[in-house]
């Protein structure tokens, strides 16, 4: 429990608008886009590295936990204060610090939201590169802390790649910066490691980003096909014939027909599955990728293939799958999403594997994922009033995750652990890679205040799975 | 290159097990490849137990079709290039001393070469390693597929941290298609200022060279040419690559040079070194608005101009002593004589105070390559 001095001096620090301890406010800050729920006993948003400083010191004199938050949109409960204690928020450290073209790089404070930093360079013909589907909203801080990918991070890499140096605060209120602007800096690569660290390390205060140059040319295809086994083929296809696009998403009938009920993006309503393929770079480059690719996808039996004809087209094709996960939300009241990865070449059993897992339990699953990496998506759908659906869609899920692990793949390619696979953790890693990983958080948060309970087993079974979080009246991607 | 009695386990298990052995007994330990590179980062002084990856040369797993690899740390770099060139593939890291030079090496050095400008670092292609710890646990950090998230990236640390932390045993790597073409391009200027200019107007343009590198005119002779130079390769289909050449020869007097132009420009170190038994080589981690006014240097100087990395050459150690005072500089590699006693990293950051806890943890008795981490350890 939060004592009342405690309390008034985290008040103090940010001031009577930089706080909720209102249940009714405290409510919105107990679960984020998973599934699970813990409610904060209050919310401080600090505006400074110096707040943030002057919060974890007082968390260190009270004892209580502490957990970061970007926007909430994580989708592995990363942000739930599961053992309860209080929620830093970073909304109101939503600076860019510099834009440095010349040096392809900016510095910006953790709350920047991810969109806005290419909106903020693109007029100059930049942007950065890693794309979450939830880049309106998901912050840098967040990006980093799980180290997110997106749709283009089959060409330019995920976050780790594009981040160069932090700032961060440690559990016990130290302040360090980490790299730089320059590369390769000597020594070890600490800014390396806490990225992707699902912020149980430390708090990230300022990150360093390289901005990427716009291609000259973008071209998208839409590729449509009577069979699922076809269109997951067709991944593999185009990565033997060394065709390079940038993003190769795919999207299942069941998703099909709830994203074009929801945005009527212009997806077939009677194929089985569909491939969105972008092609960016040279001019000379992508029209020659456009017909190697249309050849492949006629070879893999597609039955038709688009190509978007100018940026409307383009758009209207991406807000599809971007709106994705808000098309689902009108047609069940409660879904899980999993995140496991396999090889490029496994992507048809995986699909044929997570169909039986669906029918096994009675359940619908449908996918929408990055297939040019083998980042599937299963989205299940169930239903929380009905009693044992919950936990029929967790068994589904874990069972779908077994099985990426035994074609060699993972259980998690961006969402990161959280507070919702760490069970899982010991079948994917030895005992010995597990402690180690522990020694290096316990290097960090020696006294366990900074995120308890996630990344790691904890020894406990999952929690039980409560309340839809993205609603339909949830923010639309 | 390899101190006598070094010892080659035959397998990670092995290899974790002699580390144990070796730490139980609180013996010092020298970590090694195939020892090219016993002048980077400092030199090991004689230890009581010598470790080689020499033997651990499988090939664990080669999937073309997915676009991985996993290896065995022992094996030799320009094996895995073959290998992968069978396939029409690469792992595009352009290390120095690629001839010998083994995978785990490369790794623990954190070497690159010139197509970093497109593909990224060791950093970047690494989706998965083993490494084995002073206590002879294997530890796993990422696995085989191209996007993953679970657990804590370990392999980061692991990699530039020259055997002081522990010893890589496997790696694995995300693998890349082969251009159809590439070819090779050099703009050569009589002013730096001109070179400058040429490489900013490739970095705001839409070309995405794989390589982009100035050299200074003392750097140039070292290559046979002369003049401050613009070194570009460049690949894709054929009208893509013919577009680099045209777009190119607008930017100043434009030539082609033979692939072998890279390699010998990847190897430049390890030449210079070999001529200069009491040469060093300083790294400048610069910026890219930085680092041309390195071309001024009388010493030759080769940088890495899409990335800000920088190269310089000094035949006598002492002469290195000015670069070596600016903030982000280090002495890459020293002179063979042990009479050598510079700083090789002056100024480390603030945070060094976190790597040390970090080496701490995994070597609380500092029994692992002593002095390596340019003699920060
Ligand atoms: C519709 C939808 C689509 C999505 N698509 C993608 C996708 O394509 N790719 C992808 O990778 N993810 C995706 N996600 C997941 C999510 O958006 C990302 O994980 C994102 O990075 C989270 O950012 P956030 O700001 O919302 O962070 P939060 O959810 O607020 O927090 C996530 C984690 O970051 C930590 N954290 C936040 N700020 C800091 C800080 N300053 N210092 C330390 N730790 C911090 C939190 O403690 C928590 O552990 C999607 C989510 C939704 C809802």
């Amino acid at each position: 429990m939060l004592s009342a001095e405690a309390k008034r001096k985290l008040a103090a620090v940010v001031g009577p608008q930089g706080y909720l301890d209102q249940p009714e406010d405290l409510l919105l800050y107990e679960y984020d886009g998973g599934v699970d729920k813990a409610r904060p006993e209050m919310v401080v948003f600090p505006r400074s590295t110096e707040d943030v400083v002057a919060i974890v010191r007082i968390s260190k004199e009270y004892g209580f936990p502490i957990v970061g938050r970007g926007a909430g949109t994580g989708l592995s409960g990363g942000a739930i204060p599961r053992m309860g204690g209080v929620i830093i928020g970073f909304s109101r450290m939503n600076r860019i610090l510099e834009i440095d073209l010349a040096n392809e790089r900016a510095v910006v404070q953790p709350g920047v939201v991810n969109l806005d930093l290419t909106v903020a360079v693109q007029g100059d013909q930049y942007f950065f590169a890693p794309d979450p589907s939830s880049q309106k909203a998901c912050t840098l801080g967040g990006n980093v802390a799980e180290n997110a990918g997106g749709p283009h991070t089959l060409a330019y890499g995920v976050t780790t790649n594009h981040v160069l140096g932090l700032e961060f605060v440690t559990p016990d209120g130290e302040v360090f910066t980490t790299g730089g602007k320059e590369a390769d800096l000597p020594g070890y690569d600490l800014t390396g490691l806490l990225t992707g660290s699902e912020g149980t390390m430390v708090l990230v205060t300022k990150v360093v980003v390289r901005l990427m140059r716009q291609p000259e040319m973008v071209k998208t295809l839409l590729a449509i096909y009577n069979s699922t086994d076809d269109c997951a083929n067709t991944v593999a296809e185009i990565t033997a014939r060394a065709i390079t696009p940038v993003a190769v998403e795919m999207l299942d009938g069941v998703m099909l027909r709830m994203v074009e009920e929801a945005t009527h993006a212009g997806f077939p309503l009677d194929a089985a599955a569909v491939l969105l393929i972008e092609l960016e770079g040279l001019s000379e480059a992508v029209l020659e990728q456009v017909e190697q690719i249309r050849e492949v996808c006629l070879a893999c039996q597609a039955r038709e293939v688009r190509v978007a004809k100018n940026a409307e087209e383009r758009d209207l094709l991406w807000k599809g799958r971007k709106n994705a996960f808000g098309a689902v939300g009108r047609v069940s009241p409660t879904y899980y999403v999993q995140d496991g990865v396999v090889p490029r070449t496994q992507i048809a059993p995986t699909l044929r594997f997570i169909g039986q897992t669906g029918a096994k339990y009675g359940l619908t699953i449908s996918n929408i994922f990055h297939a040019g990496d083998g980042n599937m998506h299963p989205i299940i759908l169930f239903d929380p009033r009905q009693p044992g659906d919950l936990e029929k869609a967790q068994r589904a899920g874990e069972e779908i995750l077994d099985y990426c692990i035994s074609v060699g793949g993972s259980i998690t390619g961006e969402h990161g652990v959280g507070m919702e696979k760490t069970e899982l953790m010991p079948h994917l890693f030895t005992e010995e890679t597990l402690a180690m990983m522990r020694r290096f958080k316990e290097l960090f948060d020696p006294e366990g205040r900074l995120n308890p309970g996630k990344m790691l087993p904890t020894g406990r079974g999952c929690l039980e799975i409560r309340q839809p979080a993205l609603g339909p009246s949830s923010i639309v991607y | 290159m390899l101190p006598p009695q070094t010892v080659s386990p035959d397998s990670p298990e092995e290899f974790a097990a002699a580390l144990r052995a070796a730490s139980d007994q609180r013996r010092t330990i020298a970590l090694f490849g195939r020892g090219t590179k016993h002048r980077m980062a400092g030199a090991v002084p004689a230890a009581e137990v010598n470790l080689s990856t020499a033997r651990l040369t499988r090939v664990l797993q080669y999937e073309p079709r997915d676009l991985t690899l996993s290896v065995e740390a022992g094996i030799r770099f320009a094996e895995v290039d073959q290998l992968l060139g069978e396939h029409r593939q690469m792992l595009p890291l352009d290390p120095p001393f690629a001839g010998e030079a083994t995978v785990g090496g490369v790794l623990a050095s954190n070497t690159c070469g010139p197509r970093r400008r497109l593909y990224g670092t060791a950093r970047d292609l690494t989706i998965g390693m083993k490494f084995a710890t002073l206590e002879g646990k294997l530890i796993q950090s990422g696995g085989m597929v191209v996007k993953n998230v679970a657990g804590l990236d370990m392999a980061k640390l692991l990699i530039g941290s020259f055997g002081t932390l522990g010893a890589i045993v496997v790696a694995n790597f995300k693998v890349l298609p082969r251009p159809q073409v590439e070819r090779h391009f050099l703009l050569s200027f009589d002013l730096a200022a001109d070179a400058r200019a040429a490489r900013d107007r490739v970095l705001r343009s839409v070309l995405q060279p794989q390589s982009l590198d100035l050299l200074n005119p003392a750097a140039a002779a070292r290559m046979g040419k002369s003049g401050f130079l613009l070194s570009i390769q460049a690949g894709g289909n054929r009208a893509v690559v013919d577009r680099y050449q045209r777009e190119l020869a607008a930017l100043g007097p434009l030539s082609e040079v033979d692939p072998n132009w890279t390699a010998r420009l990847r190897e430049f170190t390890p030449a210079f070194l070999e001529e200069h038994p009491e040469g060093a080589v300083v790294r400048l981690c610069s910026t890219l608005e930085t680092a041309p006014a390195l071309l001024e240097s009388p010493a030759p100087a080769v940088i890495r101009a899409g990335s800000g990395v920088a190269y310089l050459y000094f035949a006598e150690a002492s002469a290195a002593a000015a670069v070596l005072s600016q903030p982000k500089a280090i002495l890459e590699f020293s002179p063979t004589s042990r009479s050598f006693t510079a700083e090789l990293w002056p100024s480390p950051g603030a945070d060094f105070e976190i790597m040390q806890r970090v080496k701490r943890m995994l070597d609380p008795h500092h029994l692992l390559n002593r002095g390596r981490l340019f003699g920060r350890t």
